[in-house]
């Protein structure tokens, strides 16, 4: 790769779950870091934890190690991104195990919630709305409405309606300790609510080939299998 | 002292607000308080009828707020009961002739001419409705246990509480005996989705029907199951708030009708 004169600095885009971040060797570390500055500022807290890898072009060049090295300390230390590395052919490894490890221990940290958490009862005629997921600590009455692009958790009863991934992530759930609703909705798919059904257990509500299921949660629990504790 | 205005409301329709209305307010002047019930009910008075005083109205609320009369000119003064006076409703307007600011002045008047000033609210959440709360101070929610009425009356506890009114919830028209077989809700099951303090269960009686018609006041009959309940409402409103609560039940045996029947005294 050759750089020209007016070529930036450094140049940002998304590679896959990382970021790629080409940089002009041949400028002085200083200019190179402040040319990182200004885009990983932008990225805000989408830097936090980001896979970072620095692609320095020549893979001869001789200080190249010590180079990506000097910058990815620079970038933990001031954006707290995650791991750095030079661009290699992703190995899946122990190592990457650990690496994965390591990060998620990290990403509580600095985690932003987009979860919106509601308490008391929502009444007949009154409507929440989150962008992401809703948790409603107390009960959904009969003729109110829950809506979120996310999942829906009600530490109650619910008996309204409930419209979790509005409007098309068919991989949210609606979760009850109490679950009788009135209509419940997950992306495009609506389910009637059957009087009489509820087991007094917390149950909730997925989609499986197309269609609403509901589950008694602490049985069918579907996170349990997870590898690792994620965030939704 | 500035009286208290109280808003008696429901939702639904055809629940006994009107009745209550007129009973506690009834029973709150046979307790010496001056008290005024207003028909808020612009277009479909009946607060009127059901206190048999339909043939004395000369002047109504419209005309007050409208400049036409006093509050002193349009109260009806009831001829049984002292203390008692019924502000009638319009029949010939609707809702719109009033709004919401005259409804503060209307109660700032009253809060000095009365000790407690009762408002019947119309059914629905419209205008009639945002009248009557406006300027309310506490509020009183009718509910009889079947499941629309108590939709209703969720969406009105929630408007109160826009309102930063507290509400509290009577139960009307409960039937013991469909409660026990499992036919009716039971008042646990109203207050259990409504989440508000009670106030007062009331039992389905006929007696309701009869003083309705004739215009007598139902907490005067003494044998009226829900005469009684009212008075202990109007008690535990003002003045009483921690009377226990009855809970109508079945009265299960023989002896027990006899001897009630024996001891009771007219």
């Amino acid at each position: 790769m050759n750089f020209k004169e007016d070529t930036p600095p450094v140049k940002l885009k998304g590679v896959g779950d990382s970021l790629w971040v080409t940089i002009n060797p041949s400028l002085p570390i200083d200019q190179l870091k402040q040319g990182l500055i200004t885009p990983f500022q932008r990225l805000k807290h989408l830097a936090v934890n980001a896979r970072i890898i620095i692609d320095t072009g020549a893979e001869d060049l001789e200080n190249r190690d010590e180079l990506i090295e000097t910058l990815g300390d620079f970038l933990k230390k001031e954006f707290q991104v995650g791991h750095v590395t030079k661009p290699v052919t992703p190995n899946r490894s122990v190592t990457q195990n650990r690496i994965r490890q390591q990060d998620m221990g990290n990403s509580w940290h600095h985690y932003q919630n987009d979860g919106l958490v509601i308490a008391g009862r929502v009444r007949s005629g009154q409507k929440i709305q989150a962008k992401k997921h809703l948790i409603v600590l107390g009960d959904l009455n009969p003729g109110a409405e829950a809506i979120a692009g996310g999942d829906i958790i009600i530490m109650g009863s619910l008996q309204g309606k409930a419209s979790a991934g509005q409007p098309d992530n068919e991989e949210a759930i609606i979760v009850a300790l109490e679950f009788k609703p009135t209509q419940i909705q997950i992306g495009g798919f609506v389910a009637g609510g059957m009087a009489d059904s509820a087991k007094n257990r917390p149950e909730f509500a997925y989609i499986e080939n197309n269609a609403i299921v509901v589950d008694d949660y602490i049985k069918e629990n579907p996170f349990r299998r997870l590898a690792w504790p994620e965030v939704r | 002292m500035d009286g208290k205005i109280i808003v008696v409301t429901s939702g639904k329709g055809g629940v006994g607000k009107t009745t209550i209305t007129a009973s506690i307010g009834a029973a709150l002047a046979l307790q010496g308080k001056r008290v005024a019930v207003v028909d808020m009910d612009i277009g479909l008075r009946n607060l009127d009828v059901v206190m048999g005083l339909e043939n004395r109205i000369v002047f109504n609320i419209v005309d007050i707020i409208q400049g036409r009369c006093k509050i002193k000119q349009a109260a009806i003064k009831d001829r049984r009961i002292d203390n008692l006076y019924l502000i009638p409703a319009s029949q010939s307007d609707d809702k719109n002739a009033i709004k919401p600011e005259n409804m503060v002045w209307l109660c700032g008047k009253m809060r000095k001419e009365f000790d407690i000033t009762l408002l019947d609210c119309p059914a629905g959440i419209e205008q009639g409705f945002r009248n009557s709360i406006v300027a309310a101070d506490e509020a009183v929610v009718v509910c009889t246990p079947e499941v629309s009425a108590v939709r209703d009356a969720d969406r009105i506890i929630g408007l109160l509480y826009a309102q930063s009114i507290t509400p509290k919830l009577v139960v009307n028209r409960i039937v013991p005996k469909m409660v026990e077989n499992g036919d009716m809700l039971s008042h646990e099951d109203v207050v259990e989705v409504l989440s508000v303090d009670l106030l007062g269960l009331i039992e389905m009686d006929e007696y309701v029907v009869v003083s309705t018609n004739t215009g007598t006041p139902l907490v005067l009959q003494e044998e009226s199951k829900a005469g009684k309940a009212l008075r202990r409402i109007a008690l535990r409103l003002d003045g009483h708030p921690d009377l226990p609560i009855e809970n109508p039940m079945i009265q299960k045996t023989f002896w027990k009708k006899l001897s009630s029947k024996f001891s009771r005294k007219n």
